[in-house]
């Protein structure tokens, strides 16, 4: 009996966080990467750092896009270019026939996003986007709710720190963070995503309310290019159900690894916490120094892990992964109204043409 | 020879009063005062030497008492702070100061020739004050984003009755123990909140009139950021859940109960240990300020900011809207 061949998987654009996928995958056997392209028409940094990928991968770089379109060289494309880009790159992908994965965030805006739900629609082909609802210490917390043990949830609090120490090491270049032509935003695009994530997975309930206050207190690529480098969000979700989120890239994260995340979930009857740093083990040298190491490693890593290969099998096999573009579509759509809220300095209603909330009591039954 | 002080009230804060200004060595509580004369003295009882009595006239009137310690209702805080400070007595009072800016601006004004220090007990917290110490040293820079999140399992006592909802009594949930988080967040940024918007929900009865559980989004002068969360939503009475996190321009600082050692027995459930013995430091600092040894931890300028803030989240909880905080600078800025 012979093995399954491997699934051939392809770049289009190398430059945010190829390297990190591609290392992953090329130590599994059951994926073979065979090739990263990029637009002829690309600026030229963009070309030389997506040559530069392929070379780091030591796959063929393609010069153009419609040389690796094409389901007889690969069965899976990847999307890793700036998230300006990811939209389109991920519409060529499913015009070419092919299953197709885009890094976070899916796109830049929620009309971008129904460009790719219309493509995938007529392709068939399944499109995954990459998130982190297999972080060990949110589907902890989410059995707990299923399970009953905490009643019904009331309010969750959510944590959301970069370190700005990894900040050169976990970013590319950091005009992919920084400027809105390639990012589409600030770090609220970037990152706001998860935690409402996470909300969402945990409750079942949809954001119909966001108050968001942002700011840029720490990083000056981020003044220079007048992105936000951090917020705090209030939420309604459905049911009354109220949660928040505290995000920045800070300059030291309370946290380990480039990104830190952690919940506290009020429920009915009990409540419950996650970190993804924890569990963790603590090492103690001979020079005093202390080394904390998660169970599972650096979260960034160990929720990838658990991650990417099992969705790019599930969109070679033409199974449409969990977390859908759907659900991509709705958190866009709340950080849109975390925009809208940010600007207008009030609340704002999400999945509404209401542009602010018009005054009412609030504290009643 | 003994510095004597009067506790004005005979509610459930008076008795932490009374049993630490008593641990207090040079303090000689002469007096506790209370409408039910009955429970006053009961709290009395606890203090050697000291008279029960009805009669404020009497506890002001007596020039050998250097300073008061209000614990009554906090309606009445002002009231009492006026006729303490004319008077000519230091004054100690309990949190929330006031239920506006007009009543706390009228007590600072009244004890002008004395002193006003108003019980802000989270700032003498071991944990509270190692996270302000490393703040004041400048360990992470300059502070700019925070977040407060403070879960208990307390429920307040009197079923319906409680004054706690009552907003007329406590001045809504943003005034009465938003004033905690607030005053620390103004303490450790040392700047002025300038828009807060405050979202609630009840946690243990659907009908409360004031939600036991509610956060605050807080916007500085400076543009700095906090997201302060309390909530009575923890099942158990004496559990509590609290994680403080500062992020300033050269690191962070955070504390979380859950890292705190803890006692767990069918017997007792204490305070977490981060928590412990609050009371006793602040009141003992009082003292020293009273007396000239100490320069106040707790400012007016700080205090009125944070109560600023309380009304506007209040504002912000009746109008589902955004609230620009009433101006209210510090006067000492960093």
């Amino acid at each position: 009996m012979t093995a399954p061949q491997p699934v051939r998987v392809g770049f289009l654009s190398g430059v945010r966080h190829a390297l990190p996928y591609a290392d992953l995958l090329g130590k599994d056997a059951r994926v073979e990467i065979v090739g990263v392209a990029e637009g002829y028409d690309a600026p030229a940094w963009v070309r030389e750092d997506s040559e530069a990928a392929a070379r780091s991968m030591g796959v063929r770089f393609h010069q153009d896009l419609p040389s690796l379109l094409d389901p007889e060289l690969v069965d899976v494309l990847v999307v890793c270019s700036e998230p300006t880009r990811h939209a389109s790159l991920a519409v060529a992908a499913l015009e070419a026939g092919l299953p197709v994965l885009v890094d976070k965030p899916v796109a830049t805006t929620s009309k971008e996003v129904e460009t790719i739900q219309q493509a995938a629609a007529l392709a068939g082909r399944p499109v995954g986007i990459v998130n982190r609802l297999d972080s060990p210490a949110v589907q902890r917390l989410r059995r707990w709710v299923d399970a009953g043990h905490l009643g019904l949830p009331l309010h969750i609090d959510a944590e959301w720190f970069a370190g700005g120490a990894h900040f050169a090491t976990s970013v590319e270049r950091p005009e992919l963070v920084v400027d809105p032509a390639l990012s589409g935003g600030g770090e609220l695009l970037n990152f706001l995503l998860y935690p409402l994530d996470y909300i969402r997975h945990l409750t079942g309930l949809e954001v119909v309310e966001i108050y968001c206050e942002a700011a840029t207190l720490f990083n000056e690529p981020h003044r220079a290019s007048g992105v936000e480098d951090c917020a705090v969000v209030s939420l309604l979700l459905e049911r009354g159900v109220t949660a928040t989120v505290t995000l920045g890239r800070v300059p030291a994260a309370p946290g380990l690894g480039p990104v830190s995340s952690s919940l506290r979930l009020l429920g009915s009857h009990g409540h419950a916490t996650a970190d993804d740093d924890f569990p963790q083990v603590r090492r103690y040298d001979t020079e005093g120094g202390v080394q904390s190491m998660p169970v599972e490693g650096p979260s960034s890593v160990a929720i990838l892990r658990r991650f990417l290969v099992p969705c790019i099998l599930d969109l070679a096999a033409g199974r449409q992964p969990n977390y859908s573009l759907a659900d991509a579509h709705t958190s866009l759509a709340v950080t849109e109204a975390a925009y809208r809220s940010a600007q207008l300095n009030q609340p704002v209603r999400v999945g509404t043409d209401v542009q602010t909330i018009s005054a009412g009591p609030k504290e009643t039954a | 020879m003994s510095l004597r002080v009067a506790v004005l009230g005979s509610g459930a804060i008076a008795k932490d009063h009374v049993t630490a200004l008593r641990e207090v060595p040079g303090v000689e509580i002469a007096y506790v005062y209370g409408s039910d004369l009955a429970r006053a003295q009961s709290l009395a009882g606890l203090a050697p030497g000291a008279v029960a009595t009805t009669e404020l006239d009497r506890v002001l009137g007596d020039p050998s008492v250097h300073g008061v310690d209000i614990v009554n209702a906090t309606p009445d805080h002002a009231a009492f702070t006026l006729r303490a400070g004319e008077a000519g007595k230091h004054v100690h009072v309990e949190k929330p100061a006031a239920l506006n800016l007009a009543d706390f601006d009228a007590m600072v004004s009244a004890t002008a020739g004395t002193s006003l220090m108003v019980g802000q007990t989270v700032r003498f917290q071991p944990s509270v004050a190692t996270v302000a110490k490393a703040v004041e040293a400048g360990e992470v820079g300059r502070p700019r984003l925070a977040h407060i999140t403070w879960y208990t399992g307390y429920v307040w006592p009197a079923g319906w009755r409680g004054w706690q909802l009552d907003r007329a009594k406590s001045g809504g949930h943003p005034v009465h123990n938003g004033s905690h988080c607030l005053d620390l967040a103004v303490w450790l940024f040392q700047r002025t909140p300038v828009r807060v918007f405050a979202r609630s929900f009840p946690s243990y009865a659907a009908g409360m009139p004031v939600h036991d559980s509610f956060h605050l989004t807080v916007r500085f002068d400076d543009d700095s950021l906090a997201l302060l969360e309390i909530s009575y939503a923890l099942r158990k009475q004496a559990d509590m859940l609290r994680r403080i996190v500062v992020s300033g321009t050269g690191g962070s600082l955070a504390h979380s109960t859950q890292d705190d050692p803890g006692l767990t027995s069918d017997g007792a459930r204490p305070a977490p240990s981060s928590v412990e013995g609050a009371m006793n430091v602040q009141l003992a600092h009082w003292i020293d300020v009273i007396t000239g040894r100490a320069e106040p931890v707790v400012r007016v300028d700080e205090v009125r900011a944070a109560l600023a803030a309380g009304l506007a989240g209040q504002e912000s909880l009746d109008t589902g809207r955004a609230v620009d905080v009433a101006p209210s600078p510090l006067v000492v800025t960093l």
